[in-house]
């Protein structure tokens, strides 16, 4: 009785009652994987060993699934801020892709302002994120208009703009690849688990996790936007000033896309290629549903996803399976994990 | 008499609810004979609706049997019910107002031409048949959503009735009527019975028990306690047995002081609305004063939730002018209206007074928020001292984390109470402050809505239950098409009847209103 | 100048029937409650069933009841996920499009080897009709005869749907669960019935949109329907979720379509571009469409 009460005090509920509905998800998303490998596979066994092994053999696919989990984190997060405050950002795929492309173009642009220059170049990444989603919400706020849909078309154009801009003005004449010039050595964020692609950007991805905890249960504008969300009238009818909350989370959670497309680029990728991170935003939107929006349920969600994803990659490589497998099992835990059924498995509500 | 000479028996009706574990029913015996008018009585949560909806098919018994007409029935679904005869009229209407009547009533027993093909012209004659029948003042081609509220219910009653129904429930069909449109429902309901047709009344309003009912059943807390010819038992009687005991809204006030200061004062209010053709609020004039409790009545749909929209900051007012202890507070959002010291409690204590998701301490701080805020930070410990010490003064069951949504109604109208009550500087607006709620919670707010006037708080009080205003309020204000029809002095107030004050309501008297 | 003009009109006409199609079945679902974001996805399965069961079959018909029955199983999953485990339609629509670009690409790669497009050699595309009626009056030929037969169903589809929303009991218990379904519930009806047939039937619509797409191309391409599924939902709501006003509202989009192509060729703009302007058309069109109905209510 007295455990349950310190924990809620800072904010972090007991997890125990809903998790039995995540588990089993997870579980079925699983089944319908080893089902996939024995349907299609030659050899199912090697197949499903791969899969399930590969990630976790070495350093390297371990550090590299890790790393994959990165974007996943802050598209979650960003994904969180905004249910929370009932706004539905489906733009992330742009903001991730239009976060990173600015901030490529930023940082090699800047070189010559040092690390000065790297980190505006990250920040413009956010900035770039924040303006695309806000957009939708500005447009939500002032002619309530679905920021569900116009997130998800202004997205769209952003993929298809910038996928140009690489293609044409930006390419990087010296090579074959379809992409961007790379950024300078000195702005690169540093390897933390060689031989894999690990950067410093996953302690960022955490820190990005705390503190956007901490912004909601701990601070004021936190708690309006928690208000706005659970009950809008009430928001309203308690003073808070509902329409800026209609705008400000979407900001938030365009600039957590925005940043994590601009840490990929500065801890992996180096350059922007055409059509890199594809996939990514609806990824974000699974991993914020399994995390039932909660900041600190969102890191173990995007290491299941980022291990779904290694997973496949591993056993494409190593067997006769398409990586597009992977689509498949989350579209499975995308059915299931809003299902009020699941939800409610093993919990009852007592009325005083 | 044997159970083939009644219309309905039913025997040791039990039904839980298993989130709450309350027995709704317990043990329920009920007997309606053909022909008669039967009322099902008993308090707000007595389990009448519960039983009605048994026996309608809504819900599934734990145990217990139904007869209709002698043979023992099961009933599980509502389609079963219609062809048993049985009909319903809902306390909420339940009609699609994008739709006409004879859309309507005919929607899920559809005449059609070849199979599939809707026959309209067929389904407006039967509907106008049956409403001609009748002499309902519908036609099967209005839309339902031009319709007054008596209408639609007459709506519902023709819907029933074009299944050929023998037993009709209705489910307090006078909460939304005034005195002439429930007369009107009354000669139906007569005429009714004395087709053959068998009626069940649900209400708790003991005038109408009188009125109408040949025997009345009474349920308390979920048993029956008895079944009664009307003519000889006495409202004393019904009242002791639905309440346990002697019930009256002994309201102890002290007596109402010459009026001192104007707290809050509406000057020539207009309030109108682009698609509305007659204002909502129109020459709206009046003053709140310290000390006071100035009560709102009027039928639904007259204004009050429009005022009390105006009060909250939800409602922009069109012309006019609002004005707060001297200050102009016209144009005022809900945020200005909350900086500005409103204390309000909502009607609506769910979609609006409360967050149910959020906890306690949550819902208690929403408004006071930059009290327990120190440079953008939330102080939770002050928060939950805070919460702690209003649950001890309200005495409200819950604890400070809790979700909201768990409480019952009255502990949440507790919460909502001391959150406003809690951040009152000079004036509290409260509106249906009692709906939903059992005796225990109403005394409650009735004791905290005395003593605030005797603070010397100004107490806007808007209700639509017209005993609660008689007995609470110093002044009271009619508003009858969105303006003021009267305006009653404390002495006016003591001495007014429900009769006139129907009169006032609905628009057939006017007051000169003088004294504002 | 005027033979552009009729050359765009008619491939507008061409153009616009899969968003027709698949607008309609869409409005079903939209007219019971259910906003059903699965148009894109669904009509990708029908695009790839149609045209794997024609090349198996050798018959374009055949082939298209496969698509059919392709599609509206997947419907009726999306439909059993959302309406009897109780989930939010809005991921459940998006998980379906998941699914499909997943599942595609899968059958593609073991059923063919290969996971780019797909070439079917031995499918023709769809039978043109020549209408003995039209077939002499100048202007009206050249706009409405001699299209593939698809098109003309398209138009029957919708009269027909017309006709089942508001002449048939279907229809108005239907609508009747989009506008208020607690009133369906008191009368012991069950709304989600309806709605599950309304997902059927926007299954059925999507797979003949997507035939049309894969059939008329003679081959499969990833991501064939590229946002044609989403186009169809903002259809649905510019046409007033109406029979006669989804017309009209396709019939735009179609125009603007094949505007673009037009002008694609005449004046050399990025293909990515051309690309983006039915979203940025729809965006458009979305936030002059809130601007419009928010300046018409302008209070709470």
């Amino acid at each position: 009785m007295y455990e349950p009460q310190r924990l809620r005090r800072y904010g972090i509920q007991p997890v125990l009652r809903n998790s039995l509905g995540s588990a089993l998800i997870v579980a079925i998303a699983l089944f319908f994987l080893v089902l996939l490998a024995v349907l299609l596979s030659d050899t199912p066994g090697t197949t499903l060993r791969y899969f399930f092994l590969g990630p976790l053999q070495n350093t390297y696919s371990f550090g590299n699934m890790l790393n994959a989990a990165i974007p996943l984190i802050f598209g979650g997060l960003g994904i969180s801020l905004a249910m929370r405050a009932g706004s539905f950002n489906l733009g992330g795929e742009g903001q991730l892709y239009g976060g990173a492309f600015a901030a490529t173009i930023a940082a090699i642009s800047w070189s010559s302002w040092g690390l000065l220059g790297g980190i505006a170049a990250v920040v413009v990444g956010a900035l770039v994120g924040g303006v695309l989603a806000g957009f939708s919400g500005l447009l939500r706020m002032k002619w309530n208009t679905n920021e569900l849909i116009t997130s998800f078309l202004l997205s769209n154009v952003v993929v298809l703009i910038i996928n140009y801009l690489i293609a044409g003005p930006y390419q990087d004449p010296e090579t074959n690849l379809i992409a961007t010039r790379s950024i300078p050595e000195f702005m690169r964020f540093t390897r933390i688990l060689e031989p894999s692609n690990l950067s410093t950007g996953f302690y960022g991805a955490l820190i990005a996790v705390l503190l956007v905890h901490v912004y909601l249960y701990h601070t004021k504008s936190g708690y309006e936007l928690r208000m706005v969300g659970l009950n809008t009238m009430f928001a309203r009818y308690g003073g808070i000033n509902a329409l800026w909350y209609r705008v400000w989370p979407m900001m938030l959670s365009g600039a957590l896309y925005g940043l994590g497309g601009a840490v990929a680029i500065f801890g992996t990728y180096y350059t922007s290629m055409r059509e890199f991170l594809l996939g990514m935003g609806y990824n974000g939107l699974a991993v914020a549903l399994i995390a039932r929006f909660r900041p600190a349920m969102v890191i173990p969600a995007a290491l299941f996803f980022a291990y779904i994803e290694s997973g496949a990659r591993s056993a494409m490589m190593h067997s006769d399976v398409t990586f597009e497998i992977a689509s498949i099992v989350q579209a499975v835990v995308f059915f299931l994990v809003t299902s009020k059924v699941f939800q409610t498995i093993g919990t009852h509500r007592r009325r005083s | 008499m044997t159970d083939v000479d009644l219309a309905v028996a039913m025997h040791g009706v039990v039904k839980i609810y298993p989130e709450t574990q309350l027995h709704a029913n317990d043990q329920v015996d009920l007997t309606l004979r053909k022909g008669e008018i039967l009322c099902l009585a008993g308090e707000n949560g007595a389990g009448k609706t519960t039983l009605m909806k048994v026996l309608y098919g809504m819900e599934r018994p734990d145990s217990g049997t139904i007869s209709v007409g002698g043979i023992e029935r099961t009933i599980t679904s509502v389609m079963d019910a219609n062809a048993l005869g049985i009909g319903m009229v809902q306390q909420h209407v339940m009609l699609i107002d994008d739709f006409t009547v004879a859309q309507n009533v005919v929607l899920g027993k559809e005449p059609k031409r070849f199979g599939m093909h809707l026959d309209v012209p067929r389904s407006q004659h039967l509907v106008n048949e049956v409403i001609k029948a009748h002499r309902f003042s519908i036609d099967a081609a209005d839309k339902v959503a031009s319709l007054a509220v008596g209408q639609k219910q007459q709506v519902e009653i023709v819907k029933m009735l074009y299944r050929d129904v023998d037993i009709l429930i209705l489910d307090e069909p006078t909460a939304v009527l005034t005195e002439q449109e429930t007369e009107a429902l009354f000669s139906t309901l007569r005429a009714l019975a004395n087709q053959g047709k068998s009626l069940i009344l649900i209400t708790h309003k003991l005038r109408e028990i009188r009125a109408i009912s040949d025997r009345v059943a009474i349920m308390r807390q979920g048993k029956m306690v008895g079944e009664y010819e009307t003519a000889t038992i006495t409202e004393q009687d019904i009242s002791r047995m639905m309440m346990g005991q002697s019930v009256s809204l002994d309201v102890v006030k002290p007596p109402y002081h010459r009026k001192k200061r104007p707290i809050i004062t509406f000057k020539d209010v207009f309030v109108v609305k682009r698609n509305q053709p007659r204002p909502l609020l129109s020459h709206l004039s009046f003053s709140a004063y310290t000390g006071e409790v100035l009560g709102f009545a009027g039928v639904g749909g007259n204004g009050l939730g429009v005022l009390e929209a105006v009060l909250g900051g939800f409602l922009p007012v069109s012309t006019g002018a609002v004005f707060h202890d001297g200050k102009d507070i016209t144009l005022r959002g809900t945020r200005r209206a909350r900086s500005d010291g409103l204390a309000y409690v909502p009607a609506d204590r769910l979609k609006v007074g409360s967050a149910l998701y959020a906890t306690v301490a949550e819902n208690l701080i929403v408004a006071s928020r930059e009290q327990f805020t120190r440079f953008g930070w939330l102080q939770r410990r002050k928060i939950e001292k805070h919460a702690d010490a209003l649950i001890g003064t309200y005495n409200i069951r819950a604890q400070a984390f809790s979700p909201i949504g768990t409480l019952s109604g009255g502990n949440i109208q507790k919460v909502v109470l001391a959150r406003e009550i809690d951040r009152l500087q000079d004036f509290i607006v409260f509106s249906e402050p009692t709906w939903g709620l059992d005796v225990a919670s109403s005394r409650f707010v009735y004791d905290k809505i005395i003593s605030l006037r005797d603070r010397g708080a100004a107490v806007i009080l808007i209700s639509s239950n017209l005993d609660e205003i008689l007995a609470l309020s110093d002044r009271v204000a009619v508003l009858c098409r969105g303006s003021i029809s009267a305006l009653l002095s404390p002495e006016q107030v003591a001495q007014v009847t429900k009769e006139e004050m129907g009169s006032y309501m609905l628009g057939m008297n006017q007051q000169e209103v003088r004294d504002v | 100048m005027s033979e552009a003009l009729i050359t765009i009109l008619r491939s507008s006409l061409a153009i616009m029937t899969p968003l027709l199609l698949a607008a309609t079945g869409g409005l079903f679902t939209e007219l019971s409650g259910m906003l059903n974001i699965a148009l894109e996805g669904l009509m990708l399965i029908g695009a790839f069933a149609s045209i794997v069961g024609t090349a198996l079959t050798g018959n374009p018909l055949f082939g298209i009841l496969i698509g059919i029955s392709g599609t509206v199983a997947v419907a009726a999953l999306l439909g059993f996920v959302t309406l009897y485990l109780k989930s939010n339609v809005f991921i459940t629509g998006l998980a379906t499009n998941l699914f499909a670009s997943g599942i595609t690409v899968v059958l593609a790669f073991h059923l063919f080897g290969n996971k780019g497009v797909v070439v079917f050699e031995t499918v023709q595309s769809l039978p043109r009709w020549d209408l003995p009626l039209l077939r002499d009056i100048p202007i009206i030929s050249d706009l409405f005869n001699h299209h593939h037969v698809l098109v003309y169903l398209s138009w029957i589809l919708l009269i027909l749907a017309s006709w089942v929303l508001y002449r048939t009991p279907f229809g108005m218990r239907l609508r009747a669960a989009g506008l208020h379904e607690k009133t369906l519930i008191s009368l012991g009806l069950q709304p989600k019935r309806y709605r599950f047939i309304a997902f059927l039937i926007s299954g059925l619509s999507c797979a003949l949109a997507g035939a049309i797409l894969s059939l008329n191309l003679g081959a499969f391409v990833p991501n064939i329907t590229s946002g044609k599924g989403w186009i169809a939902l903002v259809v649905i709501f510019l046409g007033h979720r109406r029979p006669l006003g989804l017309f009209f509202a396709a019939l735009l989009f179609g125009f603007a379509d094949a505007f673009s192509n037009y002008a694609q060729g005449l004046w050399n703009i990025p293909a990515d571009f051309i690309l983006a302007i039915p979203y940025l058309f729809t965006l458009l069109v979305m936030i002059l469409l809130s601007v419009y109905t928010s300046r018409k209510s302008k209070f709470d």
